[in-house]
């Protein structure tokens, strides 16, 4: 009756696995018991996910691949034999007021939230209904969204952008992807604490507002979200497509 | 190590659970036995409670109630000595064409799917902020919506207004109850295979419409609701608030 968050036999793979949610997500789904591929920029943070991994017995293989690399990023799917499950979180942030967004910002962001997305997401996609019995075993990818793919938010333009363009990604994704059992869904985090939001945290004024914006007046932590991008990797999700698992506090619900 | 994958587990949790005879009701109340919380079964149905009550063995209290009757309701949750917990699932469908809703079915729909559901919520909610260290271990309430409170459906004009309304008290709640550490959400499924759902199915055209507009081509099982009511119940989701769980096959992401 109840199904259990189990990924034994599956191969995941997950980008911008070096630090914060790709880091978490990495190990929650190693801890469900998947094999992970992790993909980042910096081999020496991959190289202490992998540790973390191996000290709980899980298997990981890692990569260092630019996600905007196509061409590098293609070459490692080349190397892998079979894929279940995409955690497709590498992106980034460049607040900015709207008046004031640099073009080379702006251009960073897209290529990067957007782009690299889709493309990734694409030869992924590709090589998961490779896998004869794709339709029987299923998939699952998993767009990192957040809270501000959903509503906007001062200084955050840009990312709102890129934000909402994935939400739309996935659900065209899940209704194309569909018929061969892969299931498509995003998380929307409010500010979890990773490396990136303590950066932003340091002005104790941004701080306040952010934990007024919660209802639960607390940040996320890691944890919260790679629990949430567990369920939906695994068969607990079964029925669960095109969707977005808010894990924001209550944000989004004022 | 912090653990990024947090275990789904009622252990020491009271849940009490509205429409268990049947259904998602019932297959929630089992699912949530299953990872250690007691439960509080309630139905209008004496036989089918006492069913339950006989596979379930421990840990089990069953209460025959119709939730319409407001008076008798508050008295046996008076009785009860702790909640953490509630599915507030108990509802109903009578689908008819907009221009032929009978006054007797818009009445019966807005009685249980609406008042007494909130209601149940209120009198619940009171009962669980009773607990003096509420803030510190926190509460779930957990209402079964659907994907018609979302989207709409032919002759679901009714139903589509009083899901459309739990939609909306689930919001509201959340943000009013966050400051209590008591989350609340929405489950939103598209149809289930239950006794109510079968029936519909049974109808050649109706099941083509129903899979034709799911992109995985399935309904759901009581299980994929189940296990998302449990989630949504656990620590898990301690992050989870005023959001609904769509398990909907991709419907209502066209």
């Amino acid at each position: 009756m109840f199904k259990k968050i189990d990924l034994r036999n599956k191969t995941a793979l997950i980008t911008g696995a070096g630090k914060g949610l790709g880091k978490a997500s990495a190990i929650a789904l190693a801890e469900a018991g998947a094999k992970v591929i992790i993909i980042s920029r910096t081999l020496s943070d991959l190289t202490k996910v992998e540790k973390l991994i191996k000290k709980t017995k899980g298997s990981c293989l890692k990569f260092e691949c630019d996600v905007t690399n196509l061409d590098q990023f293609k070459d490692i799917l080349k190397k892998i034999k079979r894929l279940d499950i995409l955690v497709n979180n590498a992106g980034n942030n460049r607040p900015e007021h709207f008046t004031k967004v640099k073009k080379e910002n702006m251009e960073y962001l897209v290529e990067l939230n957007m782009k690299a997305a889709f493309n990734v997401a694409q030869m992924c996609s590709q090589k998961m209904v490779e896998l004869k019995s794709r339709k029987k075993i299923g998939g699952s990818i998993i767009n990192m969204s957040s809270q501000l793919g959903r509503v906007g938010a001062p200084i955050r333009s840009v990312y709102n952008m890129t934000k909402f363009g994935l939400e739309g990604l996935t659900r065209g994704m899940a209704l194309e992807l569909g018929k061969y059992n892969i299931r498509v869904n995003t998380v929307c985090p409010t500010f979890v604490e990773t490396p990136m939001v303590k950066a932003f945290f340091k002005n104790k004024k941004f701080k306040q507002q952010v934990l007024e914006s919660i209802p639960l007046g607390r940040v996320a932590q890691e944890n919260d979200v790679s629990t949430a991008v567990a369920f939906l990797a695994a068969n607990s999700s079964n029925s669960i497509t095109g969707t977005s698992f808010m894990v924001d506090g209550g944000w989004t619900a004022k | 190590m912090a653990k990024f994958l947090k275990d789904i587990n009622l252990k020491g949790k009271v849940a009490i659970v509205t429409g268990a005879t049947k259904g998602i009701g019932r297959s929630t109340a089992m699912a949530m036995h299953q990872v250690g919380a007691s439960i509080i079964a309630i139905g209008r149905n004496i036989n089918e409670l006492a069913s339950l009550k006989k596979k379930l063995k421990i840990r089990i209290q069953c209460i025959e109630c119709d939730l319409n009757d407001y008076e008798k309701i508050s008295r046996e949750i008076n009785k009860i000595k702790r909640i953490d917990i509630l599915v507030n699932n108990a509802g109903t469908n009578l689908p008819e064409p907009f221009l032929k809703v009978k006054k007797s079915s818009l009445e019966t729909l807005l009685d249980i799917n609406t008042k007494a559901a909130f209601n149940m919520a209120k009198l619940c909610t009171d009962k669980m902020l009773k607990l003096k260290s509420r803030k510190k271990i926190g509460g779930s309430i957990i209402h079964t919506s659907s994907m018609f409170g979302l989207v709409a459906g032919p002759n679901r004009s009714v139903y589509s207004m009083t899901k459309f309304g739990i939609e909306g008290l689930t919001k509201g709640m959340a943000v009013d109850l966050a400051k209590f550490n008591i989350r609340v959400n929405s489950v939103c499924p598209t149809f289930v295979a239950t006794p109510r759902a079968k029936k519909y199915l049974a109808n050649k055209q109706f099941n083509k419409y129903a899979l034709s507009n799911i992109p995985l081509g399935r309904i759901a099982t009581e299980s994929d609701v189940a296990t998302a009511i449990t989630y949504l119940s656990s620590d898990a989701s301690s992050m989870i608030t005023g959001s609904s769980i769509i398990i909907d096959g991709g419907w209502t992401a066209k």
